[in-house]
């Protein structure tokens, strides 16, 4: 019986998608899983289970250190009968990027939004980046096609994200703005950066570049409160871990 | 008079739909007849040079369906071009003004349920049902024909089961019907326990709907059939459709030796070189 925490780890942007020879993230998402030979399973719904992404996480996730499979929706003929109990069994589901619009609507065509929900509480840790950390939150930013648009993800966190977080981003912009419109209070990442929540709390933020970052936005009144969190990069074996507190950083004006 | 017909602000436009068992796009005889065919629909509304988009969404957009499709209409007059919706964040495109700027548009195979989920969350079925009422001709091969039904038989899940259309056109669809036993099995027994009735069709074989009424039968490899598929007191009833055959036009490059052939041959013809 599994009664271990519930864990999501949602990245900014970053690991084997992104990060070509850089396995920082991935790395800190397998050594979650306390098995010794973690399972491991790949959701490229986002992307249409496109093909030459799957190649990727199997290279990524190789044999040596993981027990790796994918499901791939548009081909149930040739994964897992069934489903649920593929996904219950496994110690870390791993979410591709992609459309999230996409993602939704095919998870829900297949019943999986409610086999994830039921994974994370036992203790199956979900992450993913892109469409992949959008999906578990409340509400979202999906700056994938056009202008960037708000939209309802799963619910697991009962907060906002937005991915891609860079200096002077589009998506950026937008987040603020519909911080404003009443959207609720969450969290953004960038690329490189990873939020890891225990339960429904931040836990710490983890980052495979010195350099990335993660942030919780707030509202207050009419003001958009972003705060640089304090975030420990992977990269420095024997770093002292920094505490998980956010700094106060600056706040950004109403428009 | 044929010369307004183009004109009239109160014509209402020819709804077509062609609905196709299975198919590829290569350059096998009965591929390239069904490849005219498209070309010839979709000229018949937007002229010598149509729009044709396919919408790969069933198969998650793969660039394998998606490259074949533009090398089978690259080489013919005609515009084509795909809308990928899995590659939106890498070719943004107005998705509405896109599609009803087409002359036809053709969804390709794959998981029905994928397609309906991924169009009903991108909101693309009031586009392509609007498209229909404009007389943009639509069409598609397997999940990509039985879409435009109230309901089909999809492989989605691994098994055969029923699953829902968008219902443009009444009844049901069944695919591959020669190809898949199983399928058809899952289709007859189905009908057979109050399914709406519709129609069956092989790989190669198509039915086209131009306005109201009853659609036409198609095929484009001799012995692919098209079958009304009924039930009338618990008893289905199977009954194949007489089809018109397509001929497989010359592939291009042969057209091309044949037609150096003969002027060659008239060449010698000329100078008294043959006989």
């Amino acid at each position: 019986m599994k009664t271990a925490a519930r864990q999501i780890v949602a990245f900014g942007g970053g690991g084997f998608s992104m990060e070509s020879g850089n396995p920082l993230l991935d790395d800190y998402v397998l050594g979650l899983a306390k098995a010794e030979r973690p399972r491991v399973c790949f959701l490229p719904s986002a992307s249409g289970d496109a093909d030459h992404y799957i190649v990727r996480f199997y290279r990524a996730f190789s044999a040596h250190r993981c027990e790796a499979s994918h499901i791939s929706l548009f081909r149930r003929e040739q994964g897992p009968d069934d489903l649920r109990r593929h996904l219950l069994s496994q110690d870390l589901i791993y979410v591709g990027g992609g459309s999230v619009v996409s993602l939704l609507g095919v998870w829900r065509a297949h019943g999986i939004d409610s086999i994830l929900r039921e994974a994370w509480e036992a203790g199956v840790v979900l992450c993913g980046l892109s469409a992949g950390s959008l999906c578990w939150f409340a509400e979202a930013v999906s700056g994938f096609h056009g202008a960037p648009k708000r939209l309802r993800g799963l619910g697991l966190l009962p907060f906002s994200n937005c991915v891609h977080y860079e200096r002077g981003s589009k998506r950026g912009e937008a987040y603020h703005g519909f911080l404003r419109e009443g959207m609720r209070g969450g969290y953004a990442a960038e690329d490189g950066a990873a939020l890891h929540f225990v339960g429904e709390e931040l836990s710490r933020v983890v980052a495979s570049r010195p350099e990335a970052r993660g942030y919780r936005l707030d509202v207050a009144g009419s003001r958009v409160v972003e705060m640089r969190i304090a975030t420990t990069y992977l990269g420095d074996r024997g770093a002292v871990p920094a505490a998980p507190l956010p700094e106060a950083l600056s706040t950004a004006p109403a428009a | 008079m044929a010369a307004e017909r183009g004109f009239s602000a109160t014509a209402t436009p020819v709804r077509r739909i062609l609905a196709l068992g299975g198919h590829e796009f290569s350059s096998s005889p009965p591929d390239r007849a069904v490849r005219e065919l498209l070309l010839r629909l979709a000229a018949e509304r937007g002229g010598g040079r149509p729009r044709i988009c396919i919408l790969p969404t069933a198969s998650g957009d793969t660039s394998d369906l998606i490259a074949s499709f533009y090398s089978a209409f690259g080489e013919r007059p005609c515009e084509p071009s795909d809308v990928s919706l899995f590659r939106l964040g890498r070719r943004p495109l107005a998705l509405r003004d896109h599609l009803l700027a087409q002359d036809l548009i053709y969804v390709g195979g794959g998981s029905m349920v994928n397609l309906l989920a991924v169009w009903e969350a991108h909101d693309i079925a009031s586009i392509l049902s609007l498209a229909w009422r404009q007389g943009i001709v639509l069409a598609g091969q397997s999940a990509g024909a039985m879409c435009w039904f109230e309901a089909g038989i999809t492989k989605s899940s691994g098994r055969p089961l029923a699953a829902a259309g968008l219902g443009l056109l009444s009844g049901s669809l069944c695919v591959h019907y020669n190809n898949e036993p199983e399928r058809r099995a899952a289709y007859l027994s189905a009908v057979g326990e109050g399914m709406p009735g519709g129609y069956g069709l092989d790989d190669y074989a198509g039915l086209l709907w131009e306005g109201e009424g009853t659609p036409s039968a198609l095929t484009a490899r001799r012995g692919a059939r098209a079958y009304r598929v009924s039930s009338r007191d618990g008893e289905v009833a199977e009954s194949p459709l007489p089809a018109r055959f397509l001929p497989a036009p010359a592939p291009a490059a042969l057209r091309e030796d044949i037609a150096e052939f003969r002027r060659i041959k008239t060449m010698r013809k000329r100078a008294g070189w043959l006989g």
